[in-house]
């Protein structure tokens, strides 16, 4: 492993600020109560490590995760990852860094899953033959060669999340940016998955990762590095195997 | 990147996304039967609306060669072409938002205005492709008569009428993505529009305070330079007032939009409604 890091992150805060309700505008304010979703968080993860944030819901590792890919724009601090400034989000840093959106939604339902894969394959900037090819390659490594061309509604959970990875592969990215990735799959879907994603997709080809959980089980599948985020602030790290005893499990 | 590579790879996301809403309306063929006899329908009102209308001879149509068929027809397809520009862009981020697909389109390389410009481009193409079958079907079955058509004129409106649209219709998605709820300017603009831009009746039938608000709403040029270059066959000089209002209209809204849009665009990125609906 190098000791070069492939994510900086130096005291990022962000703080949500929702609309106000509409008698709270009448009498002249526009915003509630402010939230701080991530306050003072430094970080940095090594290229090809595999670092998983841990921490209960709402502890600030989707925000985390979607302002590392450029998705979200702090309020304090500084990231880069892939060795560009996650405020620049331009073409350039979302080739190096994807961010795996497993939100079952993200996908058209009418349209297969190849369909799909061919639609992203165009905003990634690939054209034709190698647009088909590369989804074709993509549908075969992630066990879903044969159901390519089946409409996406009739694709199971782990399918669905297993085409979202592909779509996170199109650009063969340096950096992956993974929520939950096997959130809802079957014990053993789950294990397939964490065995392909950490041997097939992130060892092998040498990337870096940060993968967002709350599952220890997956945490101990995937991580080098385990970290601990909890009320938006990093309370520590720990290895894999230290987990229970960390969270007092 | 160069301006080549972002034109030829702004076509390749626009035949992905015409390949991906074709693929998915092959799902949606009775939703599709039901609005080809919804349309074939309304060319029927069209008929007899227009036959009663001509046959009171109404004077306020002379100006258009007394052809209430064209005159309505063109009407129709202006007003849809606004609509088409003004809610393209605000219904895909709409739909996108609530289907769920937004955040992770604009989670690819592909700039924003890529990702979203495909939509607008393939509703007006359809919009044009649609608008030219009204008029070749209205003038082979029906009495829609375009022998005097000036066609050149019409050529130098449609950019104009375009760039217009397309302004409204950034400052349209600007505020959806803002406020997250369908269009509220397409709304103000569609039906302040319909009222007082002449699409059913001329303007010369408004009192003349509101014939001047009228003349503050691009419609209102659109269809003149439309009816003028179709039905009596009008020619740019002829029409340069409207030709006049629209390029101010295009110089003021293009840009204008493009402001609005880019903050709103940053707002999502602040707020992180970029998944919300």
């Amino acid at each position: 492993m190098s000791a070069a890091p492939a994510v900086v992150v130096e005291r990022l805060g962000k703080i949500f600020r929702p609309p106000a309700g509409l008698g709270a505008m009448l009498r002249g304010r526009f915003f509630g109560a402010p939230l701080h979703a991530l306050a003072d968080v430094s970080l940095t993860v090594a290229t090809g490590e595999i670092a998983c944030v841990m921490g209960p819901n709402g502890a600030g590792k989707s925000t985390l995760v979607r302002i590392l890919g450029g998705l979200l724009l702090p309020s304090s601090g500084h990231a880069r990852a892939a060795g560009i400034d996650v405020i620049a989000g331009d073409s350039a840093f979302r080739r190096r860094v994807a961010f795996v959106v497993g939100d079952e939604r993200s996908f058209h339902y009418r349209v297969s899953g190849r369909g799909n894969l061919h639609y992203f394959a165009a905003l990634h900037g690939l054209t034709g033959a190698t647009a088909r090819r590369r989804a074709a390659e993509l549908l075969e490594r992630v066990g879903l060669g044969a159901a390519a061309d089946r409409r996406y509604r009739e694709y199971s959970r782990g399918m669905r999340q297993r085409l979202a990875l592909a779509r996170g592969l199109l650009g063969d990215p340096q950096v992956l940016l993974l929520d939950e990735p096997t959130l809802g799959l079957d014990p053993r879907g789950a294990r397939d998955m964490r065995a392909f994603l950490r041997d097939d997709v992130i060892r092998k080809s040498g990337r870096t990762a940060i993968v967002c959980s709350n599952d220890p089980s997956e945490a101990r599948a995937l991580a080098d590095r385990v970290l601990f985020l909890d009320g938006g602030r990093l309370r520590g790290e720990a290895p894999p195997d230290r987990i229970e005893a960390e969270l007092g499990l | 990147m160069s301006q080549t590579t972002s034109v030829r790879w702004f076509l390749v996301v626009l035949l992905a996304f015409i390949r991906r809403e074709l693929t998915a309306l092959g799902g949606y063929r009775a939703a599709f039967l039901i609005r080809l006899f919804g349309l074939a329908l309304g060319v029927g009102g069209m008929v007899f609306l227009s036959r009663f209308v001509g046959a009171a001879a109404n004077p306020h149509l002379a100006a258009y060669g007394g052809n209430y068929l064209g005159f309505m027809v063109l009407g129709l397809l202006a007003a849809e072409f606004q609509q088409v520009g003004v809610s393209g862009l605000s219904q895909r981020i709409r739909v996108a938002q609530m289907m769920g697909t937004l955040e992770a389109e604009l989670a690819t390389p592909a700039p924003p205005g890529m990702v979203l410009g495909a939509a607008p481009v393939y509703e007006f193409g359809t919009a044009a492709l649609r608008s030219t079958a009204y008029l070749v079907g209205a003038s082979l079955l029906l009495d829609l008569n375009l022998d005097h058509a000036n066609w050149g004129t019409l050529v130098l409106a449609v950019p104009l009428v375009i760039a217009a649209f397309s302004g409204l219709g950034l400052l349209a998605a600007g505020t959806t993505m803002l406020v997250r709820r369908l269009n509220p300017v397409a709304t103000v603009i569609g039906s302040v529009s319909f009222f007082l831009s002449g699409v059913m009746y001329p303007v010369t039938v408004l009192p003349e305070w509101l014939r001047a608000v009228g003349r503050a709403l691009p419609l209102t040029h659109t269809l003149a330079l439309l009816r003028g270059a179709l039905l009596v066959g009008a020619s740019p000089a002829a029409l340069a007032d409207s030709f006049l209002a629209l390029a101010i209209f295009a110089a003021v809204l293009a840009p204008l939009g493009a402001v609005v849009f880019r903050f709103a665009l940053r707002r999502t990125r602040i707020d992180g409604s970029l998944s919300h609906y």
